[in-house]
């Protein structure tokens, strides 16, 4: 089975996400994301990197529609998500966004098989089910589809979390600390798997780590403090990486 | 490769909720017993009500006649069920002629019912038929009844008597009748009867002599005979020929309505009855089953957030939470609703054994109730899953996340505001018994504190983190560690304490209101009774359907008899209007004369009872003010034969618990009862020991009659214990164990759940002693909540009850009921906590950490 056969896609006319002036404040006046503007273009591997509490993941979760920005405008696959109530977000995000969490998030009660499908279920969507079962193979989990999430080792939990977020084809899949629950092999098989699904399908993929060897195998590393971007690498490198994060007082 | 992944190409929702409940056995065990215990009691109180309004009577004695011709029994108000006449309406006898010259007709039977009692040699009264009121008829009656197999003659002489084959008797006995209220006759046996509902038979002329009243000749009913298939055109014919009499043409099963005038009553008991039990078992139902779907839903919220996370919109996670507990519902709800169908069956019988209902009156079973009670629960479910799962879904999904792993971080404020209110309008409900002593006023208190319980169960968990926070402020650094965790526990799991705190707390509010507004009411009662009963004996003869003519004087004849008054009870319908607005009601009363004021002190405080002459009534305080009718007022009546007639209030009383409503004059109803006889005599005598004897004397003489002391009894009703005060004591059993088992499953499911917490405590080196500690610490903090809040919500309506009815501040009841609930709340929060805990101890903590 070839996927880059089966995927061919049409050039995105617009950036896969852009954010203008995203500010998000807590209660108690606390921002965590001071005015980020930020364009990622289609086939893009992105890093976000930053200290606790720099703002990394609000910065996601604003720009995935996962959580709703205190001002500015988020635009995913060319669609303007601010200001849109709560369902009307969901819908958006699982029509154009996949997701991978670091705790997996693969509902205990389902089997490997339904945790995949439940994103389309629930948008009311026809699997496409040659693409699912190439990606089931891509990912070595044949045979796995009919056990239960606490069956699976770690690593073939997040690899099933994998195959969920891209199972509807999004837009852009953003990682959260995909590989923070995983021991070294597992993590470097999932890293590898990201990679390939950029350059191989042209997925967009936007990865939030505080992993600097992580981090490195993205095209691009953006780094955060404060709530801003303070640092934008091309082909970043872990010593690279890992120099910036100690010069900002953390990790 | 597809054969490794089969899933359809159109993936439904449904599905996945089913199996997100698959493996939750325990917790939606508390969902099943709650639906399962609501379905029965909404179709047995469904049931009832349906029976009374469209079970059919036995035809009895009727069962041989194919048309049967009477009064309507009812008064039909505009928009509203129909009351019951429970006087015999009577039939003018020229309609017979008229009637057996209809083609098709075989027979016409005019059917008299007239007081008859049967003595025999040895003075002892041998008993007739069900109703003594009406046993005796004419011989022409036997052809109204279904196949009877008579032996002997018919009786021909004013001295021959046809009897029951229950009596015993033989043809050729000798016995006494007392028929009518006249002295007793000897007769001789002819003929004996064996059908079902067989009175005792006279021959025609005699019965005619025996019954008639004010000489005028009118039947009770009058039975037709048809040939066959004419029945129903005969009966068309005869509905065109009697329109407009307020006489009924009645056939097939509808017979069985006219063999006796009160059976309406019965019927309108039965919907009552289900009238009343629906409100409070409805609201039962509902905190119960909203209660366990809140505790199932809770325990979901990781992944019904995991998948609001994954794209599923808020009103996707609700539906998903509707369409789950639905299921679990409809599994339970086949046999809830079977239950509920041999509950009905069960308390009919009980009803019937009591006396409150005739035995004959049969059930209605027909599906409805199950519909109703189908309709009624999806709803709850319904309702009540999406409330519980409308936090969660409406959050943003990473939010819902984080929030999952712990609790929702403070009771919405909505919550605690809809709960204050619900109490503070319960407290200012509780002032009713203060305005209205009545009945309905009690009723209040138990409504009241049932509202005030739910208005607990929504600020509950407010009150409890606060209550927590206080306690934990308070601790000392040296505490014991498990007393800290299990304060620290309560304070920050404040939801999921209250929700198992409030179920308790309705518990307690539910028995002690009910019990002590049914007690309260009881004992005010008979205060009002005994204190208003100057007589010290009661005369009556309920073998003979009333008593003999002559016993009146007979009794003021005797020595030391000071007063001796008739009084009878009827059911009159009186239209009113309060408010502005037409009302009618169906009012007991006590029919007296107006020499009544000898025997009784019903309290009056206006006018006098010795002006209970003529068309005139006496009315309790109560009704005088909210009804406008005051002394000297005229107020419209519909006696319990259906005449329609006015009385002038000639006294307005107090004593209205102990004497109801409405007492009217003895010349009013004269000839406007069934038997036309007086049904007891209130004898005062000077209370010495030869007055006791003389009377006794007298009763003894006297076959039939029954001498009583006023002391036990009332002197408007019989019985001890009134039917209704049984009936409701009935249900609080019943509701009480449905409450406890709810609560019992949801203090479990609630324990297990926290399966994993426990292992958490034990990985950081928490010992089984320790936790079992730290549980049972839990565990009393419920306990005591539950049993303090529940006696504060209690203790204002109360308190107010006793001030209405007793005139003090404290209810009327038995005195163990508080220690007896104390122990079954603290045996219930403590079985119900530790065992599931011992249960989870028993399982490697590192087990449980990793199932989750």
């Amino acid at each position: 089975m070839n996927l880059a056969t089966t995927t061919v896609r049409a050039p995105a006319p617009a950036p896969a996400i852009a954010l203008e002036r995203l500010t998000k404040t807590y209660p108690g006046d606390v921002k965590a994301l001071d005015e980020v503007s930020l364009t990622v273009r289609p086939g893009t591997f992105l890093a976000v990197m930053g200290p606790s509490g720099s703002g990394k993941s609000t910065l996601m979760h604003c720009a995935a529609g996962l959580d709703s920005p205190t001002s500015g405008s988020v635009r995913i696959d060319g669609h303007e998500i601010a200001g849109l109530n709560e369902t009307r977000r969901t819908e958006l995000r699982r029509e154009r966004v996949g997701f991978v969490f670091q705790s997996y998030n693969l509902i205990p009660s389902l089997t490997i098989e339904d945790n995949i499908t439940l994103p389309l279920r629930l948008a009311g969507r026809a699997p496409d089910r040659e693409w699912i079962a190439a990606l089931v193979e891509r990912v070595g989990l044949v045979g796995h589809l009919s056990r239960r999430p606490a069956e699976l080792s770690g690593g073939q939990q997040q690899r099933a979390a994998l195959v969920r977020a891209l199972a509807a084809r999004p837009a852009v899949v953003f990682a959260d600390e995909p590989t923070g629950a995983l021991d070294l092999r597992s993590a470097h098989e999932v890293l590898e798997l990201l990679r390939t699904l950029v350059d191989e399908l042209g997925q967009t993929v936007v990865m939030v780590t505080h992993d600097p060897a992580a981090a490195a195998r993205a095209h691009k590393a953006l780094v955060m403090a404060d709530g801003r971007v303070v640092e934008a690498l091309d082909h970043p490198t872990a010593p690279q990486l890992a120099e910036r994060l100690v010069a900002l007082g953390a990790c | 490769m597809s054969e490794h992944f089969r899933t359809p190409s159109h993936l439904p929702l449904f599905p996945i909720a089913l199996r997100m409940t698959a493996r939750r056995i325990t917790v939606l065990l508390a969902v099943v017993c709650a639906v399962l215990g609501g379905a029965a009691l909404l179709t047995g109180t469904g049931v009832l009500g349906e029976s009374g309004l469209r079970s059919h009577l036995p035809p009895g004695r009727l069962g041989g006649a194919d048309i049967v011709v009477a009064a309507d029994q009812e008064y039909h108000p505009d928009g509203d069920l129909p009351l019951a006449l429970p006087e015999r309406a009577r039939v003018p006898s020229s309609l017979i002629d008229r009637l057996s010259d209809l083609p098709g007709v075989t027979a016409v039977v005019g059917d008299l019912g007239f007081p008859a009692g049967l003595i025999d040699a040895g003075g002892e009264v041998v008993p007739t038929a069900d109703d003594p009121t009406a046993a005796g008829h004419g011989w022409s009656s036997t052809q109204l009844l279904a196949r009877p197999h008579v032996t002997g003659r018919a009786p021909a002489g004013a001295d021959e008597i046809a009897v029951p084959a229950a009596t015993g008797l033989r043809i050729g006995d000798r016995v006494q009748a007392v028929a009518g209220g006249r002295p007793a006759v000897r007769y001789r046996v002819t003929a004996v009867v064996d059908a079902p509902g067989a009175g005792v038979y006279f021959a025609d002329a005699t019965a005619i002599r025996l019954a008639s009243r004010d000489g005028a000749r009118r039947y009770d009913l009058i039975g037709l005979r048809t040939a066959p298939k004419a029945g129903e055109r005969v009966a068309d014919a005869l509905r065109d020929q009697v329109a407009g009499t307020g006489l009924t043409v009645r056939t097939g099963a509808d017979i069985g309505e006219a063999v006796a005038p009160g059976v309406g009553t019965a019927r309108s008991l039965l919907i009552l009855l289900a009238g009343s039990l629906g409100g409070i078992v409805l609201l039962i139902t509902g905190f119960v089953t909203a209660g366990a779907l809140g505790v199932s839903i809770a325990g979901q919220r990781r992944d019904l957030a995991l998948m609001r996370a994954v794209g599923a919109t808020p009103r996707q996670i609700r539906r998903l939470a509707a369409a789950q507990s639905s299921v679990v519902a409809a599994v339970a709800l086949a046999p809830g609703v079977a239950i509920g169908y041999l509950l009905a069956g069960r308390f009919h019988d009980m009803l019937a054994d009591r006396g409150v209902l005739p035995p004959g009156l049969p059930l209605t079973v027909s599906p409805l109730p199950a519909l109703a009670t189908l309709l009624l629960l999806a709803l709850t479910v319904q309702i009540s899953a999406r409330g519980a799962a409308w936090r969660t879904s409406r959050m943003p999904a990473t939010e819902a996340v984080a929030e999952s792993r712990s609790e929702p971080r403070k009771p919405s404020k909505g919550r605690t505001l809809t709960g204050f209110l619900l109490i503070a309008a319960a407290c200012a409900l509780s002032v009713t018994p203060l305005f209205t002593r009545t009945v309905i006023g009690a009723a209040a208190t138990s409504i009241v504190g049932i509202v005030a319980a739910i208005g607990l169960a929504l600020c509950g968990p407010a009150l409890v983190r606060t209550a927590g926070a206080a306690a934990v402020r308070r601790l000392r650094p040296w505490t014991s560690a498990p007393t800290w965790l299990a304060l620290a526990n309560v304070q920050a799991y404040a939801l999921r304490v209250a929700a198992v705190v409030s179920p308790l707390a309705m518990a307690v509010v539910f028995v002690l209101t009910y019990t002590f507004a049914q007690t309260t009411v009881l004992a005010a009662t008979t205060q009002d009774t005994r204190a208003g009963t100057l007589a010290q004996y009661r005369l009556s003869a309920p073998a003979l359907g009333g008593l003999p003519a002559g016993t009146r004087d007979a009794v003021l004849k005797l020595p030391g008899v000071r007063s001796a008054a008739p009084v009878g009870s009827t059911t009159v319908v009186w239209p009113y209007e309060m408010f502005g607005e037409a009302d009618v009601e169906s009012v007991p009363a006590l029919i007296a004369t107006p020499d009544a004021a000898g025997v009784l002190d019903p309290g009056v405080r206006e006018g006098r009872l010795a002006d209970l002459t003529g068309a005139t009534v006496a009315v309790s305080s109560e009704v005088a003010g909210s009804r406008d009718a005051g002394l000297g007022r005229r107020i419209r009546l519909i006696l319990g034969d259906g005449t329609r007639t006015e009385a002038r209030v000639a006294a307005v009383y107090d004593r209205g618990l102990g004497f109801g409503s409405l007492i009217v004059s003895g010349e009013l109803m004269s000839g406007h009862t069934t038997s036309g006889l007086t049904q007891s005599l209130l004898v005062r005598t000077d209370g010495t020991a030869t007055a006791a004897r003389v009377l006794t004397d007298l009763t003894a003489a006297h076959p039939g009659l029954a001498l009583e002391n006023t002391s036990g009894t009332g002197s408007g009703s019989k019985q001890d214990t009134p039917p209704e005060v049984w009936i409701n004591l009935a249900t609080i059993v019943v509701l009480l164990s449905y409450l406890l088992l709810s609560i019992a499953n949801k203090l479990v499911a609630a324990t297990v759940q926290r399966r994993t917490e426990i292992a958490a405590l034990q990985l950081v080196g928490t010992t089984p002693r320790q936790i079992r500690a730290m549980m049972r610490r839990e565990a009393a903090v419920i306990a005591a909540a539950a049993l303090v809040s529940g006696m504060l919500l209690s203790a204002l309506p109360l308190a107010l009850l006793g001030q209405g009815f007793l005139g003090r501040p404290w209810p009327a009841g038995p005195a163990w009921l508080l220690p007896g609930v104390a122990a079954t709340i603290v045996t219930t929060a403590f079985l119900t906590i530790e065992l599931p805990t011992r249960q989870a101890l028993r399982r490697a903590p590192a087990d449980a950490i990793r199932a989750t």
